[in-house]
Order: structure tokens, then sequence, then C-alpha cells
């Protein structure tokens, strides 16, 4: 297996591994300066990748966020099964957003374009974007479906260009499926342009280094990979541990089981004992189950590594077919994150012991709002509010306040968000006592009220989670607060859609993220400094830590 | 006249004279006094002047670059400040922008905001979107709640930040203005003046730094103007901004957080105007010293701008761990090396170097001020492209031994690779770093670096950079005269200059001519006005104006600069303009949708500074000395250590030329001319070099 790694030492493989990295940043902002929607632009929801002739992920863009991971290589094995290698053209770009081929749901668009040695006309490897895309049609982004085919327009693994040649009957299609047309054709465009961009760079760099096959590349970059993780997970304790949480589902709270298995270099997770699929959009295909446990691991062990399949090895991960978390065709997956979120936060407490010093306390998680309507100016809106809940806290870590995690969809701005809606944001407001007890406190969360200035009723979809069961904390510190969401000051369900008439106010108050560690071994002068700044109240202060001013 | 450039770095103060009529050119450096730079700032003034013969009563003009204000935010030695911000919106600076610039390190910090939460007061007052009061503003609050601030907190500065005053600063100026009556000693900044652009938590944080370092430049630069009156001097103070244009004391005074980073935009600067002397229009330039390296573009003669920057970053240089700033600044590209940089093996058991840097104290191991790493600096050393007994001219001795005991210890025998190999491998790796930065950075703006040439300085810049420029396969570096002082000779190269720009949200098919022209007329009546304080007269202000621009729907703007000329006319040209900037930029054809602007920007100038470049420092007559100092074992890939020629910069003549690889050495930094490449020495004693590629 290392035969191959040899040619490279540890001069060059850094040098070559850092630009392959490089490769796929380039391409990421070529795509992110040509999309079209705020979702790429702003919130990052993308990523960009390089695999190899064998089709094996080499690299993998600097900011792709968890939910890729893996993914690409699963979705470019469909892709050449009905298009077999042997038969692609160079200009070619194919693409698809079937949930189980792709990433768990049809928002993301994987777009694939082969790389072709441009000198000798030989295949040399791939390149894949995947975005989030503005719209699919359907019944519109959230948990809403009961079905997958309430929730829009799903595209078979089909060629998008043969040749360069742009096949326009698609991009048709798709603009008289969607509510915002330019935005997803111009958002498909650029991930056309980028892999175009990428394939060139790609060639580049294997010219101008003297390499004929990336492959013993792609080798010796992920065998590095897997002895760098091999040899983290020796850190963690060795033992088998289970973990189970109860997490809010549509009607009836489900449960999540795992069982997490670390043996010297290895570790094995496994999902039995969770719950069954429920007819709402919140099913989680396996891709997606896969991902959000290789992140977890990757963060304990060598968060600071660049992504490849060589990390994933050590890594196995299992689900029974047919539970939550490996959801079978045709229950719908909208919303798969409202529940594959909470992934990371299971492992984590399986591994509380384990690996005390490393894991984190579970977030207070962001809460999106979804907003359709009309602008004052007449033009339609159809966004996504975001708003984070705390961040948990780690061993010798406060949670930061109002940071949003596993998922890191940015904040729009309160300027930008009033002149894109028309809406008013009458108040955004950190919420004190919020943020869990412990040693090491978890973030506290916030309250945002908004109001409906447009003139016309506007219709709001929400999956806010954590109004039940809250972010747990670990190691003795407690869990931080619920969320809540409320109209006109009334509790309303969280879940679902709900008419905001002209005039009336939605707010979300935010769940905090849950502490770390015993609140009465908390250092007295942090207490003090919570309260000076209003983070922890008086009474909070006595009932949670134990202290008198 | 004679001009005098001063520009206060972290270690040098750097003086730069010229004569405008050609006849004078001198330089000096000495070092920087950190308890009050303006020590060292006087002191060289006098000797400078002293040196050269010359009365300050001659000289017109001070053009004054500092690092006062990034070292007042870095080292938090600001005045207590408070704010007074919008009701219900006291948590804008904690909230941020509630996303995580690492998604795998769970253990992620930020800096702490400037104004602590207990230090930020709500007033009752609402202004909307579209510039319509819901709320009227409470005057008394304002009142009320400053004198809160003042007497129970002790503040010395204020911002004052209300929702949208970028489209109705209304409230915001009644508050300020009201306060200012009241408090009169109370230092008042309010963020529709500092910087009226959309983003609460972005202008928020830059109007809290306005405000935090407003009293110690204000004090600063009051010195400074009254002991250079001392002394005699009657002429024109102008101090450099972030953007590269210069600002009378008075405005800067105001803003001090527009004068972030003023040296290094200096030097960019510089590099631009020696592109326009050699008719050269697309340069990256690249400043690379002792603990920091910074990079620019220049597109079509003008070096690349942007309105963001971050200062105070706590993570190793991450973006998106310091302050989001909103001020105009040159476009910096931020390269994680420099000559302090660690080399080290990585979690991947591959060799790496930076992020974390040994700066320039303790500094490289080779320095023997007490540095246990092995830095790039170290590496350079071994590879014999700088010489142990002529660092900074021979005022130190480096210690090439100690070098090569570091990096045998701690890298090599590791590794199981030869010493050789590995100081190969930390040069090589940090110029592939330093290509790296320098692509994504033209990656992400658009910019088609291949056919532009590299202009270095810094100490270590002209070492690494003809092999950057081999990796970006740009075909020319020049090694500009005068690089020891580059950022004091760009203070003299840079025209009066102040730029606003203001949001305003509008459908450009939605407005009309004058509607389009009544946006700009306010901003050109401010920029103008800031420049007549200055002293400048009307007929010399010269104005440009720009939009940021993006299809409706899209979220990143462009920059589309309209020709100077009736506004009113030029209404009807926009859409043209903006696809044809739209195709340039994104090399796609132009889409049917509605065009939406959001920035309105007017840049105002004064005229250019004369500037000719062909000054000589008192070299003609060294020209019959051999300007070969002799050989020493200089390392070149693929042949390995090779005798190679020694040249002393400050003897060769113009027109000459040399075959690499040759070593060129000058005080301050050596050039390295890689094998295969020639550098000829042109009119102006610039060494000019072509490299074989491609």
């Amino acid at each position: 297996m290392m035969d191959e790694a040899k040619e490279f030492d540890a001069v060059s493989l850094g040098i070559l591994w850092d630009r392959l990295v490089s490769i796929t940043d380039e391409i990421e902002s070529t795509l992110v300066r040509t999309s079209f929607s705020t979702i790429v632009s702003e919130s990052y929801d993308l990523t960009v990748v390089v695999l190899d002739r064998e089709g094996r992920l080499v690299a993998q863009g600097s900011h792709s966020i968890p939910v890729f991971i893996g993914t690409a290589p699963r979705t470019l094995k469909y892709m050449l099964q009905k298009f077999p290698p042997e038969t692609l053209m160079p200009g070619d770009v194919i693409c698809t957003n079937d949930p189980w081929m792709g990433t768990g749901h049809m928002f993301d668009i994987s777009v694939m374009r082969p790389v072709f040695s441009t000198s000798k006309g030989t295949l040399l490897g791939y390149t894949m974007s995947i975005t989030h895309l503005p719209d699919v049609g359907g019944i519109g982004f959230g948990a809403a479906a009961s079905e997958i085919y309430h929730e829009g327009l799903r595209l078979p693994i089909v060629k998008l260009a043969e040749s360069g040649v742009i096949n326009e009957f698609i991009l048709d299609l798709i603009a008289v499926n969607v509510r915002t047309p330019e935005s997803t054709i111009g958002d498909l465009r650029a991930n056309i342009a980028c892999n175009e961009v990428g394939g060139r760079q790609l060639v580049e760099f294997l010219n101008e280094y003297a390499i004929d096959d990336l492959s013993a590349l792609s080798n010796a970059i992920r065998n590095q990979s897997e002895l760098a993780m091999r040899e983290k997970i020796k850190d963690i304790r060795n033992g088998t541990y289970d973990n189970s949480i109860l997490i809010e589902a549509i009607d009836e709270p489900i449960t999540l089981s795992c069982k997490v298995e670390v043996k010297d270099e290895k570790i094995d997770i496994d999902f039995d004992g969770t719950g069954g699929c429920v007819a709402r959009g919140i099913n989680v295909p396996f891709c997606y189950t896969n991902a959000m446990s290789l992140y977890s691991i990757k963060c304990l062990t060598i968060p600071n590594l660049p992504n490849n399949e060589g990390a994933a090895r050590p890594v196995s991960v299992s689900a029974p077919e047919g539970c939550l978390l490996n959801a079978q065709p045709p229950f719908p997956t909208g919303a798969r994150h409202a529940i594959g979120h909470f992934v990371p936060g299971l492992i984590f407490g399986a591994l509380e012991e384990a690996a005390a010093d490393k894991i984190q306390a579970d977030n207070g998680m962001i809460d999106l709002l979804t907003v359709q309507g009309t602008h004052p100016d007449g033009r339609p809106i159809s966004t996504i509010h975001f708003v984070s809940g705390g961040f948990g806290a780690l061993n010798g870590l406060d949670g930061r306040d109002c940071l949003p995690g596993p998922s890191n969809m940015a904040a729009v701005p309160v300027e930008i968000w009033e002149s894109i809606t028309g809406m008013s944001v009458l108040s955004k407001k950190m919420i004190p006592d919020s943020g869990g007890a412990g040693e090491f406190r978890g973030g506290v969360g916030q309250e945002v009220t908004l109001r409906n200035d447009t003139g016309k009723p506007m219709t709001v979809l929400s999956m806010g989670n954590r109004t039940e069961f809250a972010a747990p904390g670990y190691n003795k510190g407690k869990p931080g607060a619920l969320r809540e969401h409320q109209i006109n000051g009334k509790t309303i369900n969280p879940k679902g859609a709900h008419v905001l008439a002209p005039l009336d106010t939605i707010t979300l108050r935010q769940a905090g993220g849950g502490g770390i560690g015993d609140p009465r071994m908390r250092e007295k002068k942090k207490i003090e400094r919570d309260l000076a700044l209003g983070l922890v109240s008086t009474e909070g202060a006595e009932r949670d830590y134990g202290y008198n001013a | 006249m004679i001009r005098l450039g001063v520009d206060v770095g972290g270690t040098f103060t750097d003086f730069a004279l010229i004569d405008d009529s050609g006849g004078q050119f001198a330089i000096h450096k000495q070092l920087t006094t950190p308890h009050d730079p303006s020590d060292a700032v006087l002191s060289g003034i006098k000797e400078i002047l002293k040196l050269n013969n010359i009365s300050i009563s001659d000289v017109s003009v001070v053009a004054h670059g500092t690092t006062l204000v990034t070292n007042a935010i870095i080292e938090r030695r600001g005045v207590c400040t408070g704010m007074l911000v919008t009701k219900g919106f006291e948590d804008i600076l904690d909230t941020g922008m509630e996303q995580r610039y690492d998604l795998f390190d769970l253990r992620i910090t930020y800096p702490d905001p400037i104004v602590p939460r207990t230090l930020r007061k709500s007033i009752n007052e609402r202004i909307h979107f579209n510039g319509d009061i819901e709320t009227e503003l409470n005057r008394d609050e304002v009142i009320q709640q400053t004198r809160v601030l003042i007497e129970e907190e002790g503040i010395e500065a204020l911002a004052v930040c209300f929702l949208h005053s970028y489209v109705e600063p209304a409230h915001e100026r009644e508050a300020v203005s009201l306060i200012e009556k009241t408090f009169p000693d109370l230092y008042v900044s309010g963020s529709s003046d500092v910087y009226p652009n959309m983003r609460e938590f972005e202008r928020w944080t830059t109007t809290a730094i306005n405000a935090y370092t407003r009293p110690m430049a204000d004090r600063y630069l009051q010195k400074l103007q009254r002991e250079l009156a001392s002394l005699g001097f009657n002429g024109h103070l102008y101090i450099m901004t972030s953007s590269g244009g210069m600002l009378a004391p008075v405005t800067a005074r105001k803003f001090p957080v527009r004068l972030l980073e003023s040296g290094p935009a200096a030097g960019m600067l510089m590099s631009a105007s020696l592109g326009r002397e050699l008719k050269l229009p697309n340069i990256l330039s690249f400043d690379l010293g002792g603990t920091t390296a910074k990079g620019a573009l220049v597109r079509n003669f003008q070096p690349l701008k942007t309105e963001q920057m971050e200062v105070d970053r706590v993570n190793e240089s991450r973006k998106g761990s310091g302050f989001p700033l909103r001020i105009p600044v040159l476009d910096m590209i931020e390269i994680g090396s420099g000559g302090g940089s660690i080399a080290r093996i990585d979690e991947r058991g591959l060799l790496k170097v930076g992020p974390q840097s040994a700066g320039a104290n303790p500094g490289p191991v080779c320095y023997s001020l007490g540095g246990r790493s092995a830095a790039l600096t170290d590496a350079n050393l071994i590879l014999g492209y700088l010489d142990p007994e002529f660092f900074l001219g021979g005022s130190m001795t480096l210690n090439k031994e100690a070098a090569h005991g570091v990096i045998r210890d701690n890298l090599a025998k590791p590794l199981n690779l030869s010493e050789t190999r590995i100081a190969w491998g930390i040069h090589e790796t940090a110029s592939e770093d330093i290509a790296r930065a320098f692509r994504i950075h033209a990656a992400e703006r658009g910019f088609d670096y291949r056919g532009a040439i590299m202009i270095a300085f810094g100490g270590s810049g002209p070492v690494h950079a003809m092999r950057v420029a081999s990796k970006l396969k740009i075909p020319r570096v020049i090694f500009p005269f005068g690089a020891g002082v580059y950022s004091a000779l760009g203070l003299l190269a840079s025209p009066l200059s102040f730029e606003l720009s203001r949001s305003r949200r509008v459908i450009l098919e939605d407005i009309d001519a004058e509607g389009f022209s009544s946006n700009f007329l306010p901003l050109i009546a401010e920029t103008s006005a800031s420049l007549k304080e200055a002293g400048v007269s009307d007929d010399q202000i010269s104005i440009t104006c720009q939009l940021e621009a993006r299809y409706f729907g899209q979220t990143h703007e462009i920059v589309v600069t309209l020709p100077n000329n009736n506004l009113v006319d030029r209404f009807a040209d926009v859409r043209s303009l903006f696809e044809k900037r739209y195709s340039e930029v994104y090399s796609f054809a132009a889409i049917d949708a509605p065009i939406e602007i959001i920035n309105w920007k007017v840049i105002a100038s004064g005229a250019e500074p004369i500037f000719k470049m062909n000054y000589g420092l008192h070299v003609e007559d060294q020209q019959k000395i051999n300007p070969m100092k002799g050989t020493r074992e200089v390392y070149t890939e693929p042949s390995g250590y090779e005798l190679t020629p020694i040249y002393d910069r400050y003897l060769l003549s113009r027109g000459m030329e040399i075959k690499g690889p040759a070593i060129i050495e000058e005080r301050e930094s050596t050039c390295v001319i890689t094998a295969g490449s020639r550098a000829v020495v042109d009119q102006f004693l610039n060494i000019v070099a072509e490299l074989d590629i491609v």
C-alpha cells in the first residue's frame, strides 16, 4: 500500500497536496463569485472536490460544510454506472439531485465534469461541485411533504452538457419547475463554469509537475491522512459506548441511538435502535448520516487536516435500512438536516468519558425560517432567515454565544434582511441564563422578533427543534434553554407553516448550548464576569452555580 | 520644493526625501520609538535634513504613514469607549456574523468586542430600510444615557450607531451634535459619518474602533503638528490612509480608522507608481518582511481596492477570526509567511512552514536572540542566499552553525531526509504558499496574472520573488531601486484623496437620470469639502464616481467606474458599462436581469504629485569599481550547491547585465537571480530580471 507513496517525500508531498487543495479553493471562489443565491455566496452551502480516475476523493475545498463529507465518491459511482468512463467526452457535464445518489435531499445539485489530458486525451480524474439550489419546486424548503414527490423536481443522473454543448432542455425543464428560475439557473451555470475552471487548473498542475497519473499522488495523500487519523484515534479510550437521545420529530418524539466501538486505531459506529421513518420531510438518507458521523470523528481527531477519503477509512458507519437515519424512498427528505444535525451530539455523548477533553456539549443549533410573500416593491419573496442558538461548551472553553453548530449558516444582517423582505426586525437580543450551566458554560441563545410590514399576508415555514429536548451538557454540565416560537406573543407549533398577517409579529427564541463539567466547579471570576455582562442573572447564578455575592 | 516621506514601521522608521525638480534624493532609517513614535519621526527629520544641508523651511510637504492605529487595536491601547445604539439591538457586537470561520476546530475563539456589553446603551429611535422614520429620536435619552456612560463608566469616546443610518443619517447626526454640544470633551463618532454602508455589525464595529482610537490619534497628530511647527516647518503635513490617498490632519483626526495599514499601503502604491513610469499596467506587488508579508494586485495601472478588511485576528491570521471592518483599503493579500515563519512537521507528518512565526524577536535561530525553532531565514541562510556577515549591511551577524543544528535535529533527522533537502523544502514550501496566496486572491477577483509582472521588496521579498514568479508563470520580476524604504517613497507618490461610499439599494430600472445623479451629489460635496480643508482649490479637485452593482438576486457586487462626465448623461450608459465590466470579471455573457445598485461611491482627489524615478544615490562616480564582491556556494535546484557570483547592488550601473544564478546584495535585502534567467539594470537603477519559463 505504501510503495507508490515512496516517490513522494515529506517535502514534495506537502507541496503537491496543498496545491491540490488550493485548486479546489480556486474552483470554490469561482463558484461563489458567479453564483446568484445567498445560500451559496454568503452561507457557503457548497462543496468542491477533486477525484482521481478510480473515483476516490483526493482534495476538497477548505470551506466545504460537513454535510458533503463522503457524498461525492458515492455520487460519482452512480454517475459512472449510467455513463461509463469510456463513454465520457471532454466537455461533458453530468448532474443529479437525487437524494439517495446525491447528498440526501433534492435541494443539492451535484455537478460533475471529467478531466482529460490535453496532450494524450486520456481520462485523468473528475471534479465535482455541489450547491444547495435556491428552489427545486414542489412544496418548498421545509418538512411539510409526506412523500418525496411533494418535494419538487427530482433529476435522474443526466448530462447537463455534452462535449461542451449545454442541454438547454434540462435548463428549461428546471426553469419552469421552480419559483426562482433566474437564481436557480444562474447557480447551475455557475456550477458548470467552476468545473470547467477546475479541470483546466488540474491539467495545468499535473503538467507543471510532470505527473502522469493523479492516482499515485492520490494514494500517497490518502495514505498519509489515514495514518494521521489512526494515530489520533489512539487518544480515545478503547471500549464500546452507547448513547440514546430523544429528539423532536413531527408528532411524537423519536429515539436516536448509537453504539460507538473504539478499538485501537479504528472506530465503528452503528445506529441500531434508532426509530423509523415518518411521513414528513425529515428522514435522513444514509449518505447524510455517514457524512455527519465522519465529521464528528474528524473534529475529535484531525480537525485541521484537509479532507479526503483517507480520513474516512478508519471509521465505519452503519444504520439499519429503513430507520430514520437510513431512510428509503419514497419517504421525503427535504429537511433531513433537522434530524441529521443531532448525529454529532449523539456520538459526542457516547464518548463523554472516552474523549472527555475533546467532545463538545451539544449546540442550541440554528433556526431556519422560510419566508414567502410579496415585497412592498411588488417583487415576490422566497428566502430563509437564519438565527443561531448558543454553541456547546468544551472542556476548558465556554461555548460562544449565538454561534451555529454543526451547520454554519451566517445570520443575514438586520439591514439586509429588512431591505430584501420589507419585514422589520423589532429586536435581536441575547437571553440571559439560556446557556447550559457548567464549569464551562454553554453559549446563550437570543430572541429575535420580526414584524410583517409588507402590507400583505406572508407565509412562514419552520422546523424549529429543541423545543422539548434541550441541548444536553456532558460530564455533569447542564442542558441549555429550550427554543420557542411565538406569533403575536403566543407560542405556536414550531414545526410547520403559519400565515403572518400584516403587522403580525413572530418571535424566535433560540436555544442555549449545553455546559461541560460541574457548575459548582466554575471559577468565581467567570461567574462574576457573566453577571456583570448580564449573561447570567443574579437568580440564575444562585440557582445554577450556587453563587452568592 | 522638497518633500519628505516618513513611514513608521514596527522596527524601523524610514525617511525618504525628494526634490520635485529631480535634483535631490536621500533616504534615512532609524529605530522606531514605540513609547512615542513621534520621537523618532522628529529626530529623524532633523537628521536627514542636516545630512543633506536642507532647511526645514524649504520642505513643502511631510507625508506620514503610521502603524499607530493598528497597534492601538492589537494591543488594546485605545480609550474607554461607550456606544449608543437603536433600542433592541444592544447585542449586535456580541452576536456578530453568527458564523464559524473553522468548521472542524470546535475550540473556536473571536476577539472580545471593543466596546463591552455594559458600555452599550439603547436609544428609542427607529428608521426603516427605505429611510422612513417610525420612531422619532428621543433626545433626552441621548443626553441622559451619555451622561451615565461618562459619569459611571468613565468613557472618553462614544460611538453612535443607529440602524439604516446609511440611508437616513438624520437621527445619528442629531444625536452626535447634541452630545458634542452638551459634552464638548467627549470624542464622538457617528456610523453614518465613519462609513455609511449597509450591514450593521461591520459598520458599528468600524465606528466603535474609530471612536476607540480617536483620542490617541488626535493627540498624536496634534503633537506632531505642534512640534513640526516649532522646528520651523510651515508646509503641509499629510497622513496616508489605508486606501493609498492622503488626508489633511484635520480629517485624519476625525477618522483614524482610515489610517490602518497605511505603511503597507504606501509600498503597494509605490509599485503602481513604478508601473506607470515603466508602462507596465498589471503588477503583482510582493512585500516579504521579517514578520509579515503582504501582496497586492495592480490592474490597468490601478491598485485593486476593496472596502473590507480585518484587524486583530486571534487565530493565526485565519480569515474571519478578527474584527471585520468596512473602510476603503488597498486590497491587500495576507501572506502567512515571513522570514520568521517557523518550519515544523505537521499532523500529516509532512514539512510545513508557518503560520506560527518567531517574529523579529527572538526571531530565527540564526539571529542568536534565543529562537529555538527553525525559521525561513535559517533555511535561506543555509542555502547560501544570505551572507552571515552582511545581514542588514553587516550590522548583524547570523549564526549559520546554529541554523544547521536546528534544521538537522528538529527536522532532517525525524523525517529521515538530508539537511539540504529540508532547507530547500522550507524555501520551496514558503514560495509555494506565497504563490498560492496570490493565486487564490487573483481567482477571487477575476484577475488574470499571466503576463503581469512582479515587483518585489521588503527584507526577504527579493530572496523568494523569482521562485514565486516561476510558479505563477510570471515572465518578469523587478527589484526596485530604494526597496529598503519603499513605503516611505510611496508616501511621496500619492495624491490627496478622500473617498466615501454610501449604501442605497436601488433597481436601475426604477430610477431616472435625476434620481441617479442625486445619489452622487451629496457624496461629491462631502468628499470635496475634506480636500478643501486640506487646502486644495476647486479646480484641482477631480471626482471619480463608482457604482457597486449586481444583477438582481446576486449577492456579490462588481465595481463600475463611470467615465468623468456629466452624471445625467452617463445614466443612459450604466447598463452597458455594467455589462462590459461583468463580462470582464466573470468571462460570462450578459444576463437578462434587472441591475441592482447597492453602493454609491465617490473619490475626490487632488493633483497627482510630481514623482520622477530618475533619482540616483550618488553611484555614478563609482562605476569603475567592479560590482562583483566575490563568490559563495549557493543552492539551486536541480544542480545543487554551486559557486555563485555575488554583486554589490550599489555598484551596479545602468545597462549592466547579470546572468543567473547570481546574488545581488543591498543593505536591507538580497536579490536571488535564479539560474537560466537574465537581469538588467534599467535607467532608473531598478533590476529587471527576465525568467526563463513557459
